[in-house]
């Protein structure tokens, strides 16, 4: 009788279990969809944000181009098909979105400290107040901005995956240089940049239609 | 009360710290230095230290003045507490100080007071209205965003409010800027402009009472800017007359923000822009279609722009662009020209009219000619033919919104012709409808408007009238002023209209209104108007007519030319000034010439005339005149006068001389007896009359005065030169009796003269002789004094006449020898009481009284010097009885 009771009771606790859990199923499959919605909109808008900024730097990058052969006197086209070596490629790495993405954070942020020399080489070489010094700041800066904002893309797109840095520590730099390989070396960062992100936005856009409409489980990563 | 237990725990803690600093002081007040906020309650104590001397109910509160003790606490013997309620803004010191007069504490008078300062302020509030703008600069955007806020509240200078604006860009990279002080607004630089990122921005109000924190305002970075406006460019196509193409460039670079545009445009002149509707243009576009525009008219556009966040409006729109303008393309003229006439007369029945012409006015485009056909009514058929008139117009007459008239055609029209006019308007792309005008015989002209009325108001010339009987189809009003003309057409069911030209102040408007029986011109009304009135900006000149009279003067002046008159003339005032008396007088407005009258003589007036309109006056220049001292014809009228009264006068004299000239003659002239005539020679039988004959006619002229008393005073008093000649005479009657032999003995006067001036005696008796002759009434009186005295009658006569050569021979001869007698003078008194007046009583007693006037003087003294000697010459010849022998010839008056 005892046992029959206890089963009795048993049977009851789970049947109200089950339909408590089942309701908090429900409610849980419920907040993961509107989780996704939100997510998805939010993915989006960050996307659609890093896409835009991404054009901002290629066309102020394709800007600098300019500034800068119109600031280095004759030969300046040619400087630019000189290859020159530890510079970024300009080609996006990785099979999958977060790779892709993960790998055009670490190429921004190779590309910093090639700025940062071109920079130091043409504050020699221009004057205090030319406007390539003011165009390489601006992208510089830019770029710094953009890979904050890729940062934190990437997270809020893969919060559970850590970004990457760039493979094999801190960007090499090329030894000292002359004037002439200075203005090279100058050139082929800033084109070499342009080309990375006119790849970026082609990829941003692909990125788009992967990343933020999928239902994918975001957690899979 | 966990407060106040705190605050007391809080209290004494400090108070721990501080008493062992300030062991030289025995009042203490905590807290020190509090910042306190106006309106609440600030609580301090002051604690008694190292010192019996004073207790707490010794102590008191002093702020601006002593604090009443209802406000004090006493904590213990040592300790007094007390609350107050802050109002002033004004920071002050709290005193905690001791009333207790003990020597120590006179002593140590400033070890027992304690003070603390008090910085009062208020506490920050809230700000509002937080809001951002990033400018563009060159082809960037700022990264400078400058913000500005809604400070609310108060602060004081002791507690001043620091606000902090802090932006936050995803990263969470923020941003500050601080600023100190009742300012709103602050300017933070982002290094560079985040595009496309969202930016977090507020602001921190804080100082030592709190800090409030505005609302966050959370955009995108690009709702916070403020691009340049775009530049545009507008083309016309010829193909499309009634539409223009706007294209633009963005000021800003697509990557950096996508715009939105708004466009507005409105014809050239207009000041009423008309826009596109945003629906059509809220999106990122770079060219525009303008349709349903006017042909040929140039229109103004402009273009501004704005952040395009997804048509979630946000940022700020640019300013508009600079204006483009564009002429769209020419169409057919779509209405008929406006055709009319101007009509003078011109000589006998015959009438001139010029047809002139406005544009159409949808011209559509630039009139380059008007064909015109005029056609005479007598034939049924249409007898004229078209003719051209060229248009010379540049391109920028045709903008100008004032309508060019062009002179078509003049003819001359007699009074019984009447004509059809057409015209048609030609521009570049074709003709126009054509218009029509007929002109009627001037005899059978269809009736005027009645009742015109023109009236200003508000800043508008109004017109009225009242239609005539028959069916109007239109009217035109039309303006004339300067030989400026203009006119306007309005409908036939109308009677009041306001004239739409653009009328000048002051210019006064000849306005007529023709009423149009279906193309048939009416009589014309006509009125004067003003648009408005004002002070006519020049006088009257005034001048004289004529030279001025004494009293009056007229005056004559110009109507002031009518584009100086500026209103109609409602009166002149004529004023005049002598001296410093002025007059005036008014006078209509159509008056131009006025005599002044009442003028004074020989006055200076000052001359000037005011014209007066409904605005104001205005003097004319001023004049001046001085009326005549005489009047024309008064000085010969006088010269004249004054001639016929002398005249008069002498005439009068020369009748009464005439009429009276006996009693003249009596008076002037006393008739001498002649002594021809006289008896006393044919008296004196003794007397020899044999001399008498050669000497008759020599004597006719003698008179013989009978010298009674009377006549002796009378000859005394009239001919006083006289006497002494009869005294003379009666001398030498008595003296000279010789004389008596001289019958041609010169006057008594020339013998008085004879005595002083002896020589010249032939001269004189060659002039004038007085004739006298006394007569003896009893004879010759001897030179024997014992002989009797013998009456004797005085005779005389004055006479001028010369002497007869009779005479004269006698004279001469006579004076041969008798010549001592003429020079003797016979010398009398007029005293009765000579000292001979013995010899006179021997007269009668007529002779007396003659005597008592006449006395002859002896002369003894003379006579004793000269006649004496004389008279008793040897060549005297004792003379008859008579005296004198009677004088012939004639008398002759002095």
């Amino acid at each position: 009788m005892n046992g029959h009771v206890k089963n009795m009771h048993f049977q009851q606790f789970m049947e109200t279990a089950a339909t408590l859990l089942s309701l908090l199923l429900l409610m849980t499959v419920d907040s993961t969809k509107t989780v996704a919605l939100s997510t998805n909109q939010q993915c989006g808008n960050l996307l659609q944000q890093t896409l835009k900024i991404t054009r901002i730097v290629h066309k102020e990058s394709g800007d600098l181009i300019k500034t800068y052969k119109a600031a280095q006197g004759e030969m300046s086209e040619l400087f630019c098909k000189v290859s020159v070596n530890d510079i970024p490629d300009p080609n996006i790495s990785g099979l999958d979105p977060p790779a892709r993405i993960a790998s055009i954070y670490t190429h921004l942020q190779a590309f910093l400290p090639h700025f940062k020399r071109v920079y130091k080489q043409q504050t020699d070489l221009q004057s205090p107040g030319s406007p390539l010094l003011k165009e390489l700041t601006r992208v510089w800066g830019r770029t710094e901005s953009l890979a904050s904002f890729m940062n934190t893309f990437y997270q809020s797109l893969f919060p559970n995956l850590p970004i990457p840095e760039p493979a094999g520590g801190p960007t090499t730099l090329p030894p000292a240089q002359n004037v002439f390989q200075q203005k090279v070396y100058g050139c082929v960062v800033l084109k070499t940049y342009k080309d990375f992100m006119s790849n970026v936005s082609k990829e941003l856009r692909n990125l788009k239609s992967k990343v933020c409409t999928k239902r994918t489980p975001i957690n899979a990563f | 009360m966990v407060s106040a237990a705190v605050l007391h725990l809080w209290v004494l803690a400090w108070l721990a710290s501080v008493l062992a600093a300030e062991d030289d002081y025995h009042l203490v007040i905590a807290p020190q230095s509090p910042v306190v906020q106006i309106g609440s309650n600030l609580t301090a104590i002051c604690m008694i230290n190292n010192t019996t001397e004073v207790t707490a109910d010794d102590l008191y509160w002093k702020l601006s003045e002593i604090i009443p003790k209802e406000h004090y606490i006493k904590i213990n013997s040592s300790a007094l507490n007390v609350t107050v309620t802050i109002r002033s803004e004004k920071s002050e010191w709290l005193f905690c100080s001791c009333k207790t007069e003990s020597h120590y504490v006179v002593l140590n008078r400033g070890k027992f007071t304690h003070g603390i300062w008090l910085r009062k302020g208020y506490r920050p509030e809230k700000p509002k209205n937080l809001s951002c703008i990033a400018v563009q600069e060159s082809d960037t955007i700022s990264s400078n965003i400058k913000c500005q806020w809604e400070a609310v509240g108060h602060q004081t200078e002791a507690v001043p409010t620091n606000y902090t604006l802090f932006i936050r860009q995803t990263g969470d990279k923020i941003y500050t800027a601080s600023i100190l002080g009742p300012v709103n607004k602050t300017t933070v630089d982002l290094n560079l402009f985040p595009h496309h990122m969202e930016l977090e921005i507020w602001v921190v109000a804080q100082n030592e009472l709190g800090k409030e924190e505005s609302e966050h305002l959370i955009k995108l970075a690009n709702c916070f800017v403020k691009t340049k406006p775009p530049s545009v460019a507008v083309i016309s196509e010829a193909v499309f007359p009634t539409s223009l193409v706007m294209s633009w460039n963005s000021s800003i670079d697509k990557s950096y923000l996508e715009t939105i545009y708004e466009i507005r445009f409105c014809p050239l002149g207009s000041q009423k822009w008309f826009y596109v509707p945003l629906a059509d243009t809220s999106r990122y576009i770079q060219s525009f279609r303008l349709q349903n525009l006017q042909p040929d008219t140039v229109y103004v556009t402009q273009v501004r722009c704005k952040y395009n966040n997804n048509n979630k409006h946000c940022g700020y729109w640019s300013d508009w662009s600079s204006n483009v303008t564009e002429r769209t393309p020419e169409d057919l003229p779509k209405s008929k020209p406006d055709v009319w006439i101007i009509t003078s007369e011109e000589g006998l029945n015959k009438r001139q009219i010029e047809f002139i012409c406005k544009d159409p006015e949808f011209s559509n485009g630039r009139i380059r000619r008007f064909n015109i056909m005029i056609e005479k009514q007598k034939d049924s058929i249409r007898n004229g033919t078209w003719e051209i008139i060229p248009v010379n117009r540049s391109l920028t007459d045709g903008s100008s919104s004032k309508k060019q008239i062009t002179p078509l055609k003049t003819i001359t029209l007699d009074d019984e012709e009447s004509v059809t006019v057409y015209v048609t308007a030609i521009n570049s792309v074709g003709a126009s409808p054509q218009a029509k005008l007929i002109i009627s015989r001037k005899t059978r002209e269809p009736p005027a408007v009645e009742k015109t009325e023109v009236q200003s108001h508000n800043g508008q010339l109004f017109l009225s009238w009242k239609p005539p009987n028959r069916t109007v189809s239109e009217y035109v009003v039309e303006w004339v002023s300067d030989g400026e003309r203009n006119w306007q057409r309005e409908n036939g069911k109308t009677n009041y209209t306001a004239i739409k030209g653009d009328l000048k102040q002051f210019v006064q408007y000849r306005i007529s209104v023709y009423p149009i029986y279906g193309k048939l011109v009416g009589k014309p009304v006509l009125e004067r108007a003003y648009f408005e009135q004002g002070v006519p900006s020049q006088g009257p000149i005034v001048n004289l007519s004529g030279d001025p009279g004494c009293y009056t003067a007229k005056l004559e002046w110009d109507e002031i030319p009518l584009i100086k008159r500026r209103g109609f003339i409602t009166n002149y005032t004529i004023y005049y000034r002598s001296g410093t008396e002025t007059r005036g007088i008014t006078v209509p407005a159509n008056t131009t010439s006025y005599i002044l009258t009442s003028l004074s003589r020989n006055t200076k007036y000052d001359i000037w005339i005011k014209a007066s309109t409904i605005r104001g006056s205005v003097n004319g220049s001023n004049h001046s005149f001085t009326t005549l001292k005489y009047a024309p014809g008064e000085i010969e009228g006088i010269v004249v006068g004054v001639s016929l009264g002398f005249l008069f006068v002498v005439l009068m004299t020369m009748l009464l001389c005439f009429c009276k000239k006996d009693v003249i003659k009596d008076n002037f002239w006393p008739q001498i007896p002649n002594p021809g005539d006289s008896t006393i020679g044919n008296w004196s039988p003794d007397y020899p009359l044999k001399a008498e004959a050669p000497r008759e006619n020599c004597l006719s002229g003698i008179s013989v005065l009978n010298v009674d008393v009377c006549d002796a005073k009378c000859v005394f008093e009239e001919d006083k030169a006289s006497l002494p000649l009869k005294k003379d005479k009666y001398l030498s009657e008595e003296h000279s009796s010789g004389i008596g032999g001289s019958s041609c003995m010169s006057s008594p006067r020339q013998s008085v003269s004879d005595s002083d001036e002896g020589g010249d005696m032939a001269d004189t008796t060659a002039s004038t002789i007085q004739y006298s002759s006394v007569v003896a009434s009893s004879g010759y009186k001897g030179q024997n004094p014992s002989s009797l005295p013998q009456q004797s009658i005085f005779s005389r006569s004055e006479s001028t006449q010369p002497l007869l050569d009779c005479e004269e021979n006698h004279d001469t001869m006579v004076q041969e020898g008798s010549r001592q007698c003429f020079l003797r003078q016979p010398c009398f008194t007029h005293n009765a009481g000579n000292e001979n007046a013995t010899d006179s009583n021997d007269f009668n007693p007529l002779e007396m009284e003659q005597q008592e006037v006449l006395d002859f003087c002896p002369l003894e003294e003379d006579t004793e010097h000269t006649a004496p000697a004389d008279c008793q010459s040897d060549d005297w010849i004792p003379a008859p009885v008579s005296s004198y022998m009677p004088q012939l010839g004639g008398y002759r008056p002095q």
